[in-house]
């Protein structure tokens, strides 16, 4: 009833939503071989290192997760300037939002989804277009992609960490204990989550505001931030048991899951099926006829 | 609001010409709830709207005539909505007690005493005792010793006490064995002295069932129907009441679970009790016993006492602790050992010396459950002067494994009763053990005869008497009476052939047989379920689970439509039920009493008819899946809560899982905010997903641990884990409580400019004034806790009573009147040459220079007044918890608040989303657990009854112990209704254009707009019901299938109990305050703006 436009929008009874802001595109890996093998590699890289290092984590998880967190800051940034195209490039990320045509295609389309998104009248990803192929791709020199991967790290651990624990203690972590556990559980989640987010989208505020109304058009970035939370999520589903498990312990099945949802989030957010679709809270239909109603 | 086309009305008075409904800077309602003035025009203030005469003259007959048929028309349906829910009761009713009846294993608790004068046998051979008395002593057989001493070792499984046998080649000596060998010792090797048999525990093996069934000798079941309300006072006939009414000294030491059983019969200056709930502490208790006990039993003590009872807990909390399998239980054993060795030095030949464990440990060293090893205990006794014998050497050494060879437990009443000359308990089921009464050679067969005979006749007695408290006549053919019969005759012969050892033992085995056959069907009456009947309950909850899910999600017309068919419709099935019923019942064709056999065939035909009209019109219905991710979550939430059930582990932290649901909920809530148009909705909507989220979790740190939780949880209920009273420093809460909550309640009716009418008397000065003396209320009972005041505890218990039903009398007195009569929380002015404002609600062919009315408050109209509902039990259920709990409460009030806004801002209340009646169960059960509850019958909060009153007065008291109990629960359903009233936008039924037809035309073609308030208002009731009614259907399916769980009296069982109390008092609640509210509240409404 509420969301209710000014009476303006009502004589017009147009049945299409207040414009939305041109909101970025998905953003595909980089084209380069080695980005899309990797681009693969990498979460069965990260599920593979925590599957070594699981009896440690078991045994001492504060000391383990922390020696952990600097190999993962590492990996990650890794995998995103090999991977990625950084911030500000413009391949990803067109200052201004520059609203380019739908019919403008890139030349040779160089991921799957770009060319199912053509074929799929479905997918409402992108209606500000993609942009134009970035004759800059991979060739930004190194500190080009440096750059917004520092700052990734940076805000990692100053923003996304300190949110991240505090969602963990919403959720119902323990406040007065197990600190040390809450903080690198949710650093842990952060770099996971966090770091591509911000290495290719920097700190746009639309970006953002999607990425907080769980609004993003599905790709490998975003596929691995959400799935590292929902991971999360399903990982404490195993902790009230009473299997006297040692792994049972507060936070390594939340991490588990943060990792495998990583990993999952990461390979079926680029899919073809998926790519540039959003996730609906309600459908649209619903939308009006409430609004009629 | 979109029916802006239907403007233009013809009939519009001339001096109105807009509806001012300021907005305020949070008041996001303000401007899309402004009225189209197009639709509202008509029929509002008759009085200020100066037109043309004649015309309104007649048109406001035929309006008033219109109102009339509307509001008649609104009665009605709302009437018929009340129906439904009674029907949907009665469904719930019916299934639970089919459930119940096979689940719940019941027993009559008879109130007849033994008496020492009277011999059991039959009255007519009128055996009056002869008083012949070789000593003169002995009620119905002479006595074997003047003195006991009784020690309890709580859950001293048999195996502790026996040498190690290995069972398997490689099984070697656990830490818990060989640590207490005095048992076995003294029985191998002076048996006329002592003996040790295992002592088999009928489950459930908790300390409070066992010492029930040590003491009374019956059968321990779930329900003892007939005990009293607000009480474990033992009411039967039992071996402690015998002695104290025979004069002896009784002294008691350790665990207080005895006070609450026997409270008064124990010598106040001697007993020691300790606190038994600390199983952390493994010494403190035993320590006492010892320090206490050995000095009693010192020749110059010898006249204080008669019979000591001593209850050790340090084994079992090791157990709880530890496991059996460690140090800690060894040294506590040998420490038993220590004892025991202690004891047998010092007592005297007169005086019996009994040590026993009361149920055994599991491998984890838990109990409760039903397996061998909880069950196994063992019982050791000792004479100094001997008499106990064994009267086949197949008997001769203690068994080597417990199910070689045991006793019931409840042997034990009968023997102890004759060793000390008592009469033996009326409820007795037990039989005297053999070993205590055989002699020291084993030959004293007249003795073992003489003592079976006199339980025999016991066991008959209470026999006859319970089949006549059951209104059943004693089954004459019974196998059990041809027992009694066979044994009376052996006797018989007996007495005429003196004393050949044969015929004594024939008679002695006669009776034992009768005995344990007698033993073995009280079993089978009390320990078997009737899994026909618990199906019989399941289908019919499962069926009413089903059209419930129809009715409240996949119909898509007006419920309120639907009504008069269902109804009738329910009441054919009902009629036709009833008669075939009855005419099974009257028949005999089925094994089942007629009232039983009819309920379920009224139940079964309801819900054939109603079915038939749900799915008479296939068009009407759509596949109750949920279209958007707010059906989904609440789908989420209830099934993934519902398969938890069949966990312990969710089951014993389902307060820990509430919380992750609610914040889930609040995170979602948060994330769909973002996603808003309008920034007002965006930025309310996600400050109140945020305040939301936190408020759970400051609600989440008042915990009381159950105590499966432990040692993962720390209750904080309480001043500390061991007590029930709260800490100084949290009768601050309901101070804060006071100072905090009436403001936030006013800021989310400022927030719709509705704190106008009678909302600042209500919320600013009554509920105020209520929750303050509530806050008094509770210092005083802390004052009297803490003994901080120079009153006299009478003086103070009065004045706290008076304060209390001031109280309640503001929160339902008052507050229902003022509810009924209150008039909505608007304003409204009228103002003469208004400028046109910028509102943008106003019709561009407005003329300035016109009256304009400003109604405040306009954009909640429905919703603020309903919420005084609220407030007024919100007040009352305040003041029935303790301080934690009241903090609690208001986070609840102030939690349901944001959860309206919450709903609003995201679109969820007038699309009638499945999400928010919900979300209001989980924030019920949440609660519910943050108010000091668990899903346990020990956290039934009972001294709650005694807050406003002084004694037990029905049925008051009951209903405020479910007013402490549920008021979680009852508040959220309260609010349920809000979840489609909030800020619900007005709309009557006026439609300009076709005014002037006639008022039976005009009825039927304009819809009366209330009835969707109805029909919507029923659809969120049944959610919260729907949500309800499958926990209940899952907690009853688990219960039911885990019948031979070893939790189910701890976990399952509990939890099963909770669920149906809760689905009970809430469907009561919904029908008779919330939906029943809707009525007064419409009403009133209609009343100012019209229908």
């Amino acid at each position: 009833m509420s969301s209710t436009p000014p009476s303006p929008s009502l004589s017009t009874t147009t049945q299409n939503p207040p414009t939305p802001k041109p909101s970025s595109p998905p953003v595909p890996f980089l084209p380069s071989q080695a980005a899309r093998i990797y681009s693969f590699a990498h979460p069965f890289l990260l599920l593979g290192l925590l599957g070594l290092r699981f009896d440690k984590l078991v045994a001492d998880p504060v000391t383990e997760l922390l020696n952990d967190l600097p190999f993962l800051a590492l990996l990650q940034v890794g995998y995103v300037m090999t991977c990625l195209p950084p911030a500000g490039s413009g391949y990803a990320h067109g200052h201004g939002h520059s609203h380019k045509a739908v019919g403008e295609t890139g030349g040779s389309g160089d991921s799957a989804g770009e060319e199912k998104r053509k074929t799929n009248p479905v997918v409402r990803a992108g209606k500000a277009g993609y942009r134009r192929r970035q004759q800059k791709g991979e060739a930004g020199g190194f500190s080009v992609k440096l750059i917004p991967a520092l700052l990734s790290l940076t805000l990692i651990f100053l923003l996304a960490t300190p949110v991240l624990s505090i969602l963990l203690v919403l959720f119902g972590a323990p406040l007065t204990t197990h600190n040390f556990e809450t903080v690198l559980c949710a650093a842990h989640m952060a770099v996971l989550s966090t770091t591509a987010l911000i290495y290719v989208h920097g700190v746009d505020g639309a970006v953002w505001k999607e990425v907080w109304g769980i609004a993003r058009p599905s790709d490998g970035v975003w596929g691995g931030a959400l799935g590292t939370c929902v991971g999360a999520w399903f990982g404490a589903v195993p902790i009230p048991l009473d299997w006297d498990r040692p792994w049972q312990a507060y936070p390594i099945t939340i991490l588990t899951g943060a990792y495998i949802g990583f990993a999952v989030g990461s390979l079926i957010g680029r899919a073809s099926f998926l790519y540039g679709k959003r996730i609906e809270f309600t459908p649209e239909e619903l939308g009006i006829e409430k609004k009629v109603d | 609001m979109t029916s802006s086309k239907t403007g233009g009305s013809t009939d519009v008075s001339a001096g109105l010409n807009g509806l001012k409904t300021p907005a305020s800077p949070i008041a996001r309602s303000s401007s899309s709830h402004s009225m189209d003035q197009s639709d509202r025009k008509p029929e509002w203030p008759k009085q200020t709207t100066p037109g043309p005469q004649s015309r309104a003259a007649k048109s406001k007959g035929m309006q008033e005539l219109r109102m009339k048929g509307m509001e008649s028309e609104f009665k009605v349906k709302h009437l018929g909505l009340l129906g439904v829910l009674a029907w949907i009761l009665f469904l719930h009713i019916v299934g639970i007690f089919f459930f119940t009846k096979g689940f719940l294993l019941t027993r009559m608790v008879l109130e007849n005493k033994s008496s020492c004068d009277v011999l059991p046998f039959d009255s007519s051979s009128s055996h009056r005792i002869q008083k012949t008395g070789k000593h003169g002593e002995g009620c119905w057989h002479e006595k074997s010793f003047d003195k006991a001493v009784v020690l309890i070792i709580d859950a001293l499984r048999y195996d502790f006490t026996v040498p190690f046998v290995p069972t398997a080649e490689s099984e070697s000596a656990h830490l818990f064995h060989d640590n207490i060998p005095i048992l076995y010792e003294t029985a191998v090797n002076k048996p006329e002295n002592a003996f040790l048999l295992p002592f088999v525990a009928d489950p459930p093996t908790t300390t409070l069932q066992r010492l029930k069934g040590l003491t009374t000798g019956t059968l321990p079941t779930f329900v003892d129907a007939g005990s009293n309300f607000a009480g474990t006072a033992i009411d039967e006939d039992n071996l402690v009441a015998q002695l104290r009414s025979a004069g002896k000294n009784l002294i008691h030491l350790g665990d207080d679970t005895w006070h609450a059983l026997f409270p008064g019969y124990f010598d106040a200056n001697l007993t020691r009790a300790y606190d038994s709930f600390n199983v952390w502490d493994l010494h403190t208790v035993d320590n006492g016993v010892i320090d206490h006990l050995l000095p009693l039993l010192h020749p110059n003590n010898a006249t204080k006492w008669d019979v000591i009872f001593g209850h050790c807990l340090g084994v079992d909390h090791a157990g709880h602790r530890y496991g059996p399998d460690h140090a800690a239980m060894a040294s506590k054993l040998r420490q038993m050992d220590e004892l025991i060795r202690d004891l047998i030095a010092k007592v005297d030949e007169n005086t019996l010396l009994v040590v026993m464990g009361d149920h055994g440990m599991d491998a984890k060293g838990d109990h409760g459950g039903e397996s061998n090893d909880e069950l196994d205990a063992a019982l050791w006794m000792y004479s100094k002067r001997g008499g106990f014998g064994r009267v086949s050497p197949d008997t001769a050494m203690p068994p080597k494994f417990a199910r070689e060879r045991f006793i019931p437990q409840i042997d034990l009443v009968p023997t102890l009763s004759l060793l000390l000359g008592m009469p033996i308990p009326f409820n007795n089921l037990g039989s005297p053990i053999e070993e205590a009464f055989a002699g020291n050679d084993g030959k004293d067969w007249h003795n073992l005869v003489a003592v079976n005979r006199l339980t025999s006749a016991q066991i008959k007695g209470y026999q006859h008497e319970y089949a006549i408290a059951r209104g059943e006549a004693e089954d004459q053919s019974s196998k059990l009476l041809a027992l009694w019969e066979t044994a009376e005759k052996d006797w018989q012969k007996l007495s005429k052939s003196k004393s050949n050892v044969p015929a004594l033992r024939s008679a002695y085995d006669s009776y034992r047989k009768f005995q344990r056959h007698n033993l073995h069907v009280c079993r089978a009456l009390w320990a078997k379920f009737d899994v026909p009947s618990m199906i019989q309950g399941i289908a019919v909850l499962a069926s009413g689970i089903t059209l419930l899910v129809i009715y409240a999600r996949s119909i898509n017309v007006d419920r309120t439509e639907l009504t008069p068919t269902l109804l009738s419709s329910v009441g054919l099935g009902s009629g036709l039920g009833s008669v075939g019923g009855l005419l099974l019942g009257v028949l005999h064709l089925v094994d089942m009493p007629i009232l039983e056999i009819t309920c379920l065939s009224v139940a079964l035909g309801s819900i054939v008819g109603a079915a038939c009209v749900f799915f008479s019109d296939s068009r009407a219905l759509s596949l109750p899946l949920p279209n958007s991710v707010w059906g989904w979550l609440a789908i989420l939430f209830t099934v993934s809560q519902s398969i938890g059930f069949a966990s312990n582990s969710y089951t014993i932290w389902e307060d820990e899982i509430l919380l992750f649901f609610l914040t889930t909920f609040g995170v979602v809530a948060g994330v769909s905010s973002m996603r808003q148009k309008t920034t007002t909705d965006r930025v309310l909507g996600v400050y109140h997903s945020i305040i939301f989220v936190i408020l759970s979790r400051i609600a989440s740190f008042s915990r009381l641990c159950r105590e499966e939780q432990m040692p993962f949880c720390r209750s904080t209920y309480y001043a500390s884990a061991t007590s029930s009273t709260s800490a100084p420093w949290q009768l601050a809460i309901p101070f804060l409580v006071t100072l905090i909550i009436p403001g936030v309640v006013k800021s989310f009716y400022a927030g719709s400019k509705s704190y106008e009418g009678a909302a600042t008397l209500w919320i600013g000065f009554a509920f105020r004034l209520g929750l303050l003396v509530t806050s008094v209320f509770w210092t005083l009972e802390g004052a009297d806790d803490g003994d901080w005041l120079p009153l006299s505890r009478d003086t103070l218990k009065s004045v706290r009573v008076f304060f209390a039903q001031v109280v309640l009398a503001l929160a339902f007195a008052a507050g229902t009147t003022a509810f009924a009569y209150s008039k909505p929380c608007v304003s409204i002015s009228v103002e003469r040459s208004a400028a046109p404002e910028d509102d943008k609600s106003a019709l561009p062919t407005e003329q300035p220079g016109k009256t304009t009315v400003t109604i405040l408050g306009f954009g909640n109209i429905y919703g603020t007044r309903f919420f005084f509902l609220v407030v007024n039990f919100c007040l009352a259920i305040t003041l029935m918890q303790k301080p934690m709990g009241q903090g609690a409460i208001g986070l609840m009030l102030w939690q349901i608040l944001s959860l309206l806004e919450i709903l609003d801002t995201n679109s969820l209340g007038t699309s009638n989303s499945a999400i928010g009646p919900v979300v209001l169960g989980l924030l019920g059960s949440f609660y519910y657990f943050k108010t000091g509850h668990q899903a346990t019958l020990s956290s039934i909060q009972w001294e709650s009854a005694f807050i406003p009153l002084s004694t037990v007065k029905y049925p008051w008291s009951p209903l405020l112990v479910i007013l402490n109990t549920f008021g979680a629960q009852i508040l959220a359903a309260i609010a349920v209704p809000l979840t489609v009233l909030w800020k619900r936008p007005l709309r009557t039924s006026e439609h300009g254009a076709n005014l002037p037809s006639s008022p039976s035309d005009s009825s039927k073609s304009t819809k009366n707009p209330t009835t969707k308030i109805l029909s919507d208002v029923i659809q969120a009731a049944c959610t919260h019901i729907l949500y309800l009614a499958t926990i209940n259907l899952a907690t009853t399916m688990w219960a039911g299938h885990l019948r031979r769980h070893l939790m189910l009296y701890r976990i399952f069982n509990p939890r099963f109990m909770l669920g149906a109390a809760v689905l009970g008092v809430i469907d009561i609640v919904l029908m008779l305050v919330a939906v029943a509210g809707v009525r007064w509240n419409t009403l009133s409404v209609g009343e100012i703006f019209g229908w």
